[in-house]
């Protein structure tokens, strides 16, 4: 058996063969070096490419196993959350990157909250059209807008998956590329490679600026 | 070149009048033209251009209005009435007094007490309740959830003609399911169950072990009123206000009572009823750190007994939950939301004390709190369900969708909608826009169902069945509308289940008659047509109801 997102990339880059720059380098793959590489997997059962286990459950995070993972559920659209590349990374630029939130399956009601009252979204995050990184591992992150809090969703899969949970009613999805992967990391310290907002980030502000108004802020006592 | 002192000059000509007039709306309770005072609101929040002194369309309605409150007899909590197979109850719908808050107002009561008497029956029986209506409005009264003689829902119009003031209706209640009901009526639900009409039908299993063991039960009837300095603040005479989001009170109410107080022992087990009757607020119902265990719902217990950190309820839905209260002390009950200011743009902590449980140390008896520790599983309501399971991978039969048209609303509030919908929160837990939702009425608003496959909305909707048949609906909440708000979708006369939100499938059934949906969210549920004749669909925002979010379908023997 040989991993599935090894042969996916080596079919994608069949498809689209193409030239890259890498860090000054220049990759050039044909079709003719893919189906090569295909037949040395093939051959030899041996796939080297860096895909990381999927991650254990993180506190009261969970990543989840493949059969999950490529069974994703969509959420409903309207609060999906595009995430933006910084193309700090090779490989990221073609790549389009989506968080979908849910209500867990586990919640007996049909919105599922805290006992603060915000809301708490299964949060599955997915990368198309990625390359895999040279070296490192990509790791999908939450954390609230000022980001005092992050919360480690998991590894990506070899499907370029993730799901873990959010319990803010605004939040950030980051995915940073790092080094190893380690469950007990509190937060990121590699690049990021892609990050999005909740929708709720959209909320639309009158303070000072209201949409009919004239007068500042000051004048309704938001002066901070 | 302008001089800087005539730039600031006219910047404060500009600017005085607006600010002024902000501040002057802040004066709650201020008498409006035609009889109107104005709504409650966050006195930091800024008053829209043009509706300054604005008021409702229509005219201002409050029960016994000009009558003296001593004229009419102080109502009284509710009282528990056992009723057997074929036994008799009269409930006279009448006027009473009532005190709330500190004010003393006219309210309507069942039997003259709040809410109206706890009905206790026992399941596959049939009861007969005499109502002889004595208010100032046509009244019915629906069984919500029950099974029933469609001629006895309680929908005028539809299976019966409203009773008239000094009419009488006997309705024949036949009740095939346990659990816990209520009753209220279908005829201007915005006033009528606002100022009181609403009671509870607990139906008894035959099965002492239906339910796990617990020291106690408490019912818990969970309600709000809009309120300013002066009392209740006045209902739309011809057609209800609050049309958009439906109208929250910023007063709690447990069983009618703001100061609703309990005492358990340490290690208690106390079985909570929950039922709202709100015309629009969804609580969030937290029990401090104490423990949460959800059981039951609308219809049915769950398929498997669930730790919930709080429960979510809303409009018209019904939770069994047992709580073990094991630490003395006093344990605040409360509605815990995160509200939303659209003029900051922000979230915020909401809490509203709901009731407050003062546990002693007197210790309840262990036996009953450690069976609490075990979660049960339902293997009768699992194998009832197993007979459905065959329909819940196909795909749905209909598709709804809701949404909503406007007409002639001041056009500052139709603007500032339209610019204030780049978020709309999957639910809105608070009314965060009181004036522009007062002002909007069901003449001026219309919620719509909307069947997807054919087009037709509301009324036009004409969905024939026979008993027996097992119908896949899809519900779609769509954003995309001037004002997307979360529904309550009740169906009567028969069950159903919640099979999915937004493609995740539920993994622990119950048999429901309300779900809610949120804005973006679809939902799938399976309805069993098990019961003849004509029955309602509609949302159970009593405002959404009014402004046209309805629909009859028929089921045929």
């Amino acid at each position: 058996m040989y991993p599935a997102a090894a042969v996916r990339l080596a079919i994608g880059t069949a498809r689209n063969p193409s030239r890259l720059r890498y860090k000054g380098t220049v990759a050039v793959r044909h079709r003719r070096l893919t189906v090569l590489m295909m037949g040395i997997f093939l051959l030899t059962g041996v796939a080297e490419v860096p895909i990381t286990p999927l991650a254990p459950t993180d506190g009261p995070l969970r990543a989840v196993g493949l059969a999950t993972a490529c069974a994703i559920n969509s959420g409903p659209e309207y609060y999906a959350i595009e995430l933006v590349g910084t193309n700090r990374i090779p490989g990221s630029g073609l790549a389009h990157a989506r968080a979908e939130v849910s209500v867990p399956a586990a919640s007996p009601f049909v919105v599922s909250l805290t006992t603060d009252g915000s809301y708490q979204y299964d949060v599955h995050v997915s990368i198309a059209r990625m390359k895999n990184p040279r070296r490192g591992v990509l790791v999908a992150w939450v954390t609230t807008s000022t980001l005092d809090e992050v919360r480690r969703i998991g590894a990506l899969d070899q499907h370029f998956q993730a799901v873990g949970t959010a319990s803010w009613n605004k939040f950030l999805v980051v995915v940073t590329l790092e080094d190893t992967d380690d469950p007990s990391a509190e937060r990121w310290t590699g690049p990021v490679v892609f990050r999005g907002m909740s929708r709720s980030g959209m909320m639309h502000t009158m303070v000072g600026h209201g949409a009919l108004q004239q007068e500042n802020c000051a004048a309704y006592g938001y002066d901070d | 070149m302008h001089s800087p002192t005539l730039i600031a000059s006219v910047l404060v000509a500009i600017s005085v009048p607006t600010i002024a007039s902000a501040q002057d709306h802040r004066m709650q309770g201020m008498t409006l033209s035609g009889g109107w005072r104005m709504v409650p609101m966050d006195s930091s929040m800024p008053m829209l251009p043009g509706l300054d002194g604005a008021v409702p369309i229509v005219g201002p309605f409050m029960p016994g209005m000009g009558m003296d409150p001593a004229m009419f007899p102080e109502a009284r909590p509710s009282e528990v009435v056992s009723m057997k197979d074929g036994d008799t109850l009269s409930i006279s719908v009448s006027m009473v007094r009532r005190t709330i808050a500190g004010h003393e107002m006219v309210m309507f009561g069942y039997n003259g007490q709040y809410p109206g008497p706890l009905i206790q029956a026992p399941k596959d029986a049939t009861i007969i309740v005499e109502v002889t209506n004595d208010i100032e409005m046509p009244t019915t009264v629906h069984w919500h959830g029950i099974r029933l003689d469609n001629r006895f829902d309680g929908v005028p119009g539809v299976t019966q003609e409203a009773i008239e003031t000094g009419e009488s209706f006997t309705y024949e209640v036949h009740i095939p399911d346990a659990g816990m009901f209520w009753y209220h009526p279908h005829v201007r639900e915005d006033v009528q169950q606002d100022l009181g009409l609403f009671g509870n039908l607990l139906v008894t299993s035959p099965d002492p072990e239906y339910y796990g063991p617990a020291h106690r039960e408490e019912v818990f009837v969970l309600d709000d009123m809009l309120m300013d300095e002066q009392g209740a603040l006045p209902w739309g005479d011809r057609a209800p206000t609050h049309a958009l989001m439906g109208r929250f009170g910023n007063v709690m109410m447990v069983n009618g009572q703001t100061d609703y107080r309990l005492s358990a022992k340490r290690g208690e087990v106390v079985r909570f009823y929950l039922t709202n009757v709100a015309n629009s607020r969804t609580f969030n119902v937290t029990f401090g750190n104490a423990r949460v265990k959800v059981v039951a719902s609308d219809v049915s217990r769950f398929e498997r007994e669930q730790w919930v950190p709080s429960v979510v309820i809303a409009p018209a839905e019904r939770y069994v939950v047992d709580v073990q209260f094991d630490e003395p002390g006093e344990v605040v009950i409360a509605n815990t939301v995160q509200a939303i200011n659209h003029f900051r743009g922000e979230f915020y902590p909401s809490v509203d004390t709901l009731s407050i449980v003062t546990v002693s140390h007197d210790t309840a008896s262990s036996q009953i709190s450690q069976a609490f520790q075990t979660l049960r599983e339902h293997d009768d309501v699992i194998a009832d369900i197993n007979g459905f399971r065959g329909h819940f991978s196909r795909a749905p039969d209909y598709e709804l969708e809701t949404t909503v048209r406007v007409q002639d609303l001041p056009q500052s509030i139709v603007l500032s909608m339209e610019a204030d919908t780049l978020y709309v929160p999957p639910m809105e837990w608070n009314d965060a826009m009181p004036m522009m939702n007062w002002l909007s009425t069901a003449e001026q608003v219309t919620w719509i169902l909307k069947d997807r496959k054919t087009g037709a909305e509301n009324g036009e909707i004409d969905w024939k069945f026979n008993v027996g048949d097992v119908v896949k609906i899809a519900i779609f909440n769509t954003p995309k509308s001037f004002h997307p708000m979360n529904h309550p979708i009740h169906i009567h006369g028969q069950r159903f289940l919640v099979l999915s939100m937004d493609g995740v499938q539920n993994a622990n059934l119950v048999w429901k008659d309300t779900a809610i949906v949120p804005v973006g969210s679809t939902m799938e549920v399976l309805v069993e047509m098990s019961n003849p004749g004509v029955w309602m669909l509609h949302c159970h925002i009593a405002e959404h109801l009014h402004a046209g979010m309805m629909f009859s379908f028929t089921v045929e023997r």
